[in-house]
């Protein structure tokens, strides 16, 4: 019986440590888990995440990821950065990439290449676009495969989308018009039914 | 003894024929001066000459030296280090507790690059640790647990429980049975008290 986050063994039995929705999976022995709503952010080793620069401090930057302590970001850990060759990163940049250490002891460290080396969609976030900040559960909502709230928006406009799992979101489309159009629709998606959604859309690409 | 007299930092209380230098005190130009404000005591040896000291309070401040095995509680931890407070120097425990440092390279004696503070120490444990140096300026402690003796001893888990050593690397929860990685200390069989 595999315990998920949310829940902790104690003694004989299980304890739940957060409120929400209690989903259990049969398949392999069981799987019990507690789907709950956050807008927090905690970070987590291994989660992608959008972070904002707020300052440089000798070989290391430090980043804002909307946890409890800035983020850690190595100047070595971009793909192709050598001691010579430094990424071109300023203050205020938006980033895109994971966490190697994320605990409740130490400051979290990020870094913009996978294990492999590569940087796989990771990095420095270009100019323009639009930053906004969600629920998790939108994000995690969002990041299913075969999302259809994507989807419907791709037949919209063509646009460019970053997702972080702090709850940040990126959004980049031709006009400034649009870009504010996708991001009414992300923001208004966390609490429209399927329905709704696809009456707005059907609204919007009329016009 | 004589009757104890007070004394300030920089006196001169004898010449070195007269008496031999004990703790608190220094010689220079072949006279003894006092290093500290206390008291002055005299202890009469039988065959060779008195020896003079200068105490601060009646029990002295007993203060680690190079080499002594001290009891720490880590405070925070760092990708590079740990930062402890020093509670008890041997079995005697400290007024005022010291600031210690241990590097990420004296934790352990072997493999030491592979070695990851979070899965050696995590804050609040109790440590047995040896010191190595008296420190730099900020006087911080260096530390090191790079034997089988020396580690954590005692540790809570996330839930809150005591935890109970399982290996030289791990430490298992009696509540849930989650197992955390530690560097555990081989306490010697005369220290344990069941």
């Amino acid at each position: 019986l595999l315990c998920g986050p949310g829940l902790r063994r104690s003694g004989a039995g299980l304890l739940v440590t957060k409120c929400g929705l209690l989903r259990h999976r049969p398949g392999g022995g069981g799987a019990y888990w507690v789907d709950s709503q956050q807008k927090r952010y905690v970070p987590v080793k291994g989660d992608h995440v959008i972070g904002i620069v707020t300052a440089k401090a000798g070989d290391v930057f430090r980043l804002d990821v909307g946890g409890s302590e800035p983020a850690s970001l190595s100047y070595l850990a971009f793909e192709g950065a050598t001691k010579r060759n430094r990424p071109n990163v300023q203050v205020g940049d938006l980033i895109y990439g994971q966490f190697v250490v994320a605990n409740k002891d130490m400051e979290p460290e990020m870094v913009c290449i996978d294990s492999s080396g590569k940087s796989s969609g990771m990095g420095i976030i270009g100019q323009d676009g639009f930053l906004f900040k969600v629920s998790l559960g939108l994000i995690r909502k969002l990041l299913a495969p075969k999302c259809e709230i994507i989807q419907e928006l791709s037949q919209l406009y063509p646009f460019e989308l970053v997702l972080g799992m702090n709850g940040r979101i990126w959004v980049k489309a031709k006009t400034v018009q649009q870009t504010l159009i996708i991001v009414n629709i992300l923001e208004a998606c966390e609490y429209m039914t399927a329905e709704q959604r696809k009456q707005a859309l059907a609204k919007l690409s009329g016009n | 003894r004589l009757p104890l007299s007070p004394c300030v930092a920089g006196e001169r209380l004898c010449s070195t024929e007269e008496a031999t230098a004990g703790s608190g005190t220094y010689t220079r130009h072949g006279f003894i001066f006092s290093s500290l404000a206390g008291c002055l005591e005299r202890k009469n040896e039988d065959n060779e000459l008195p020896v003079v000291s200068v105490v601060r309070d009646s029990e002295s401040q007993l203060l680690p030296s190079v080499g002594a095995v001290v009891t720490c509680k880590v405070c925070s931890i760092n990708s590079r280090f740990a930062k402890v407070h020093i509670l008890y120097v041997g079995s005697t425990p400290l007024k005022s507790t010291f600031r210690g440092t241990i590097r990420k390279e004296d934790i352990r004696a072997t493999e030491k690059d592979k070695v990851e503070v979070y899965k050696s120490f995590r804050p609040s444990d109790i440590v047995l640790a040896k010191v190595i140096s008296l420190g730099d300026a900020q006087s911080n402690y260096l530390l090191s647990t790079a034997e089988n003796e020396l580690g954590v001893v005692v540790a809570r888990s996330e839930a809150g429980v005591q935890m109970v050593p399982i290996s030289w690397c791990e430490m298992q929860c009696p509540r849930t049975h989650t197992k955390e990685f530690r560097k555990v200390a081989r306490v010697q069989p005369q220290f344990l008290q069941t």
